[in-house]
């Protein structure tokens, strides 16, 4: 029980992440039709953005007080999550909106957003060096034990995680389902044109859902950086986890989103529970992905473009 | 594609003459001087070239670099001491550690006809690449870091090294765990090296009683999350985990993370600075097993430790002495077939074979299949952040 609750909470904490990240794809797969396959980098910009605030901050880590940490982690958020909003508005202006504005096939994005990708994982490689394991500085405790859930540790960046998440994330679902930018994101998503019709600019609405993607994602990217690792090519792996967590939850719906990256990331680590050996984890979690799509072709929550959930 | 390849070797070629003026450019005065002093002039003037193939780009350059140094330092203290008879360059080649830029590597020392011996390839997987191209070529290799075992029964016959294989460091590491552990966790990264070695220390304890279990995680894992969670649970006293360094960090920080308190354990490709800065506090009181030797502590490798932080300002790190005994070994080799007379491939190969060269880290000699014979397996531990060398792996308790 008490290893089943470990795993557990593990899963959750990386399921959060993938729900962040998730929703990026989400997003923008509403509005536009479209999976922005750059996104694992705008997600990996964020946890840079981040680094440079943090250790700006709290140099390498020594003799940071207590009272201190709740800011830095305040500040390690929000920059990561500017820096990334700044990279996906730049990237839906330079790669994406060019196209749309002469009619490109939708193939065309496919390989912007691929081309895209390429040039920002490279050029963080040029920037900051292509080590793999590059992390924050100690300037706190994170292994820290809080509570015990059924005889499983929760640590104090367990909870940091999982509540910086749950807090965006409501606050997501809010600015969707009740903001006048929710409103017309909801319309842009149903049917552009008409949309359009009814006063709605489009531009300005597909601008600012990357604009919140990319705010989700950055955020992730620092929380990501904490618990792991980061280097210019962290994005890649989380980046296609969360694209098929969002594909999980019915790609295009929030609520989707957020449950396809939870559901995931408990799959994920739920693998040592029934004893199948750790290499095998990438396989398992793709087999439950293909048996769910079998049986909800559109995902668990289904398929709802346009709609507050 | 043609194009781009030879472009690419152009550039290599390019940025090795470069390199080479400006080491000729560096040894001319000391040169001259020397010929001044009333040397044979005559045969002083004959220039031979040293090859080295390494990883100088790429994830692992660092390898790459350490080794490339060792090297210069060696052939420019041959040069200075000026009773060679001979001068000597080095001609670098740079592989970035991978098997399919191997070749053309190979081919850019093999072209240029000054070059009689290698110092390299260092690594297991450009050194399978290439090791028949060299052969063919009877082009002697020195490989101070190559550590896969079946390399010297591959039929590459240039091919020796100084280093034991990953198989004696594997045997004499799980050896040691044996010692005080009845429960052994063994994780590998599932890559070649990973795998070999932790199969190796797997069968070892096994061999020895101890209860293993056994578990692979893909070096692309980013959350050890789960696999360091199984590892405490399973309630084993100690790990073993064959990879590389900067995932070995990542796994010691969730190992750290999941509370596990036993003996944490890794190979020679866990034991670098990477890890070191990867894992913070979180690798301290991990060890190390290599067959290397650290020269910032080993009273043997004292003058060429000062001589390398002179003139690098760095101090010498992994593989680094192992380098400058290839090098100064190989160097060995030249004189002996330059002593001989009109110096070949062949004859540096020979007088490789028959060399007993007293290094700072081994007594380089080799045996028919190119093995060292005799090598030595140091147990490491990284305490405060630094990794320190305790002692051969045999004598340790």
């Amino acid at each position: 029980m008490t290893d089943f609750m470990s795993y557990l909470v593990l899963g959750i904490t990386r399921g959060s992440m993938y729900a962040l990240i998730a929703l990026g794809y989400t997003l923008v797969y509403g509005v536009l039709q479209l999976i922005n396959f750059a996104h694992s980098e705008v997600f990996m910009s964020g946890a840079f953005g981040s680094y440079a605030i943090v250790h700006l901050l709290v140099g390498d880590g020594k003799g940071t007080p207590a009272w201190a940490v709740p800011f830095v982690l305040i500040a390690g958020i929000l920059s990561g999550a500017i820096t990334a909003a700044a990279i996906a508005w730049t990237l839906e202006r330079v790669a994406y909106r060019p196209l749309r504005k002469r009619g490109a096939p939708k193939l065309a994005f496919l390989i912007s957003a691929i081309g895209a990708s390429f040039f920002l994982s490279q050029l963080a490689g040029k920037l900051f060096g292509r080590l793999t394991s590059n992390s924050f500085p100690a300037f706190w405790d994170q292994n820290h034990i809080i509570f015990h859930l059924f005889g499983a540790p929760v640590r104090t960046l367990q909870i940091v995680i999982v509540g910086s998440a749950v807090v965006m994330m409501l606050f997501l679902d809010r600015l969707v389902s009740s903001t006048k930018l929710g409103r017309s994101i909801r319309a842009v998503s149903e049917d552009a044109p008409t949309a359009a019709l009814m006063g709605i600019d489009i531009d300005k609405t597909i601008s600012r859902t990357f604009i919140i993607g990319g705010l989700l994602g950055g955020a992730a990217g620092f929380l990501f950086g904490l618990n792991f690792s980061l280097g210019n090519t962290m994005g890649f792996l989380p980046g296609v986890k969360a694209f098929a967590a969002a594909v999980l939850g019915g790609i295009g719906n929030i609520r989707g989103a957020m449950i396809g990256g939870l559901v995931l990331g408990i799959v994920e680590n739920m693998v040592p529970v029934v004893h199948i050996d750790t290499s095998w984890t990438d396989v398992v979690a793709f087999v439950v992905l293909v048996l769910v799509l079998m049986f909800r072709p559109t995902g668990i929550l289904g398929e709802r473009l346009g709609r507050a959930a | 594609m043609r194009t781009r390849s030879l472009a690419k070797i152009a550039a290599i070629g390019i940025a090795g003459a470069l390199a080479l003026t400006a080491c000729s450019n560096s040894s001319s005065p000391s040169g001259t001087g020397l010929g001044g002093g009333g040397s044979s002039s005559n045969t002083s003037n004959k220039t031979y070239k040293i090859g080295f193939q390494g990883a100088l780009s790429g994830d692992n350059q660092q390898l790459g670099i350490n080794e490339i140094n060792s090297v210069n330092l060696a052939v420019d203290e041959a040069n200075q001491k000026g009773d060679l008879g001979f001068k000597l360059e080095v001609l670098k080649s740079d592989d970035g550690g991978t098997a399919d830029k191997a070749p053309a590597a190979a081919a850019l020392l093999i072209q240029d006809t000054a070059v009689l011996g290698v110092v390299g390839p260092i690594f297991s997987g450009p050194t399978s690449a290439t090791g028949k191209t060299y052969a063919a070529a009877n082009m002697g290799l020195i490989s101070p870091s190559a550590t896969n075992a079946t390399l010297t029964s591959s039929g590459f016959t240039t091919f020796h090294r100084i280093v034991p294989t990953d198989g004696v460091e594997g045997t004499q590491a799980a050896e040691w765990l044996a010692k005080k552990n009845k429960k052994v966790f063994v994780v590998d990264d599932t890559s070649v090296y990973g795998k070999g070695v932790a199969d190796v220390v797997a069968k070892t304890l096994q061999g020895k009683g101890v209860s293993v279990t056994r578990q692979g995680v893909a070096a692309t894992t980013q959350d050890y999350g789960a696999i360091a969670q199984t590892v405490t649970s399973s309630g084993a006293t100690a790990m073993f985990y064959g990879g590389y360094d900067a995932q070995a960090a990542l796994f010691a920080k969730a190992l750290t993370a999941s509370g596990f308190k036993g003996l944490r354990v890794t190979g020679n490709g866990g034991k670098s600075t990477v890890f070191t800065s990867g894992s913070g506090a979180a690798g301290n009181g991990w060890y190390f097993s290599c067959g290397c030797q650290d020269a910032t502590t080993a009273p043997e490798a004292k003058a060429f430790n000062d001589a390398y932080t002179a003139k690098y300002n760095t101090p010498p790190s992994t593989y680094s002495p192992e380098a400058y005994d290839a090098a100064n070994a190989l160097i060995d080799a030249y004189k002996t077939a330059v002593a001989a007379g009109n110096p070949t491939r062949q004859s540096v190969e020979d007088a490789i074979s028959k060399l007993d060269y007293k290094g700072i880290t081994t007594e380089v000699k080799f045996a028919s299949n190119g093995e060292v014979a005799q090598a030595t397996v140091n147990l490491y531990e990284q305490k405060d952040g630094k990794i320190v060398q305790l002692g051969n792996i045999l004598q340790q308790s």
